[in-house]
C-alpha cells in the first residue's frame, strides 16, 4: 500500500537521484534486472512490449479511426458522441482511452491538444507520444503562443481561424479530426488512412497532403 | 502544488523539436514497457504523478522524461515495501516471488494493453453546480498536494462547454481516497488568460471544488 505521503517520495527521489550512476540507461538496468530477478516480470515480456509499441499500435490506429469518420457519417455520429466508446468497434481501446474525445477540425476552428501538467496522451489509439510532445518547451507555450508553436511546425492560419487548445488536465484525452482534404473523392478507408498523419491527431498539422 | 511539473504558459523555452521520434534510446522504450508490466498495486494513478511532482526541481528540469518516470518508478516500489532501497542500489535482491511471473506473448501483451483500459466515472448522488454556458470562476489559491488545477488557469472566469458526470477526483485519488467530483470542461479565452487580441480559447478539464460562480 503506498503511504500517499508525497514528501515521502520526494526524499525518496532525492535519495534515488544522489546514489544511483548518473547515466539513465544504467538506472533503466538496474530496475528492470531487480524486476526480473525478483520474479515480478519476465524479461520476454518487457521485449514484446517493446515490440508491440513499434510494430502493431501507432498512429495508423488512429489515422484508421478517422479515415472512417470521413467516409461513414454514423459512425462520425458515434465518434462525436463517445470516442472511447467508438474506438472499441476496432479494438483500440487500452490505456487512457476510455474517456476519448474527438474534435473536428473545421475552416473555422483548428484544435491542439497538449498536457501542461505531465504527457497525458492516449497512447492506445497513438502509439508512444513524440519526445517534442512531452517537452518542456511544448507544455510550457502551446497554451500560451499556439501560433508561434504551430508556425514551427510549419502550419499558419488565417487570424480569423480559431485555435482551441485542449489541456489533458484530467482523464479525458483528446483525439483531433483533421479536415478531409479535396481530391479524395471515392477514395476508400484505406487509401485514406495513408494520408492521415500523427501530428494531425494532435493538431500540429492541418492540411494534409494528397500523394 | 507549485512544483516544475506545472509548465503551462512558463516562459524562457526555446523552439519545439518538432521532428523528435517518439523514442531515442532504447532504455526509454524498456522503461515505458517497464511501467506497463512491473505490478504495483496499492497506490492511485494520481499519487503516482505526485511522486514525480516531488522530485528535485532541478532534477525535474534537466532529467530526461523516461529518467524521471525510472526513478519515480523505483520510489514508489520502495515507498510501497516492494523494493528497499538497499536492494536497488545493490542489484541483490533480498526476496523473490514465488511463482515468478509467466512471459507474456504477443497476444498476451496486446491484451494486457486492453486491458489497461479504464473508467474513472464516479456515480453522483448530487447533481452538478452548474450547467452548460455557465460562467465559472477558478480558485486562486495554491494546493499544498496534487491538483490539476493549473497556474496559468488560477482565478480566471470561463465558461462551461461540458459536464461529463462524476469523475474520480485527482485530488482525493492522490491522498488515497476514492471520490468522485463533477468534472467539467471550461473554455477560457486567450485574452482572460493571456490578453492577447487572438480569437484562440483554451479548454481545461476542472473539477467542480476548483470552481466557484463568479
Amino acid at each position: 500500500m503506498s503511504s500517499f505521503d508525497g514528501k515521502k517520495l520526494g526524499e525518496l527521489h532525492r535519495h534515488l537521484h544522489a546514489h544511483m550512476p548518473s547515466d539513465p540507461a544504467l538506472r533503466v538496468k538496474a530496475l528492470e534486472s531487480l524486476a526480473v530477478e525478483k520474479g515480478l516480470v519476465a524479461q520476454a515480456t518487457i521485449d514484446t512490449w517493446v515490440e508491440m509499441y513499434a510494430d502493431k499500435v501507432g498512429p495508423k490506429r488512429g489515422a484508421q479511426v478517422v479515415a472512417r469518420s470521413w467516409t461513414d457519417p454514423a459512425f462520425r455520429d458515434r465518434l462525436l458522441a463517445d470516442a472511447g466508446q467508438a474506438i472499441k468497434e476496432f479494438g483500440f481501446e487500452g490505456h487512457a482511452t476510455e474517456h476519448l474525445q474527438a474534435v473536428e477540425n473545421t475552416p473555422d476552428t483548428h484544435n491542439l491538444v497538449v498536457c501542461t501538467l505531465c504527457s497525458c496522451y492516449p497512447f492506445a489509439v497513438l502509439g508512444m507520444s513524440p519526445i517534442w510532445y512531452r517537452s518542456a518547451a511544448y507544455r510550457a507555450r502551446a497554451v500560451k503562443e499556439p501560433r508561434a508553436v504551430l508556425a514551427e511546425f510549419g502550419v499558419t492560419l488565417p487570424d480569423e481561424t480559431r485555435v482551441r487548445v485542449w489541456d489533458s488536465t484530467a482523464e479525458l484525452r483528446y483525439l483531433v479530426i483533421p479536415e478531409r482534404p479535396a481530391g479524395t473523392d471515392g477514395w476508400d478507408e484505406e487509401q485514406l488512412a495513408a494520408i492521415v498523419t500523427r501530428d494531425s491527431m494532435i493538431g500540429t498539422d492541418r492540411n494534409l497532403k494528397v500523394a | 502544488m507549485d512544483g516544475p511539473h506545472d509548465l503551462g504558459g512558463k516562459d524562457g523555452y526555446g523552439p519545439v523539436d518538432v521532428n523528435a521520434p517518439p523514442f531515442r534510446e532504447d532504455w526509454e522504450a524498456r522503461q515505458w514497457a517497464l511501467s506497463k508490466n512491473v505490478p504495483l498495486p496499492g497506490g492511485s494513478i494520481d499519487f503516482w504523478r505526485h511522486g514525480i511532482e516531488n522530485m528535485d526541481p532541478g532534477a525535474y528540469v534537466t532529467l530526461p522524461y523516461f529518467a524521471k518516470w525510472c526513478l519515480n518508478e523505483i520510489a514508489h516500489r520502495i515507498d510501497q515495501g516492494l523494493f528497499t532501497m538497499d536492494e536497488i542500489l545493490t542489484g541483490t535482491p533480498e526476496t523473490r516471488q514465488d511463482p515468478s511471473a509467466k512471459p507474456l506473448d504477443m497476444k498476451g501483451v496486446l491484451a494486457r494493453l486492453r486491458a489497461n483500459n479504464r473508467d474513472f466515472r464516479v456515480k453522483m448522488d448530487n447533481g452538478p453546480a452548474f450547467g452548460l454556458g455557465d460562467t465559472v470562476r477558478t480558485l486562486n489559491h495554491p494546493v499544498p498536494g496534487h491538483t490539476r488545477l493549473p497556474a496559468y488557469a488560477r482565478g480566471h472566469t470561463g465558461t462551461v462547454l461540458a459536464h461529463h458526470g462524476g469523475h474520480l477526483y485527482a485530488d482525493a485519488g492522490a491522498a488515497g481516497a476514492h471520490r468522485g467530483e463533477h468534472l467539467y470542461t471550461v473554455e477560457f479565452t486567450a485574452y482572460e488568460l493571456w490578453g492577447t487580441d487572438d480569437p484562440d480559447t483554451i479548454c481545461l478539464d476542472l473539477w467542480e471544488p476548483y470552481l466557484v460562480q463568479p
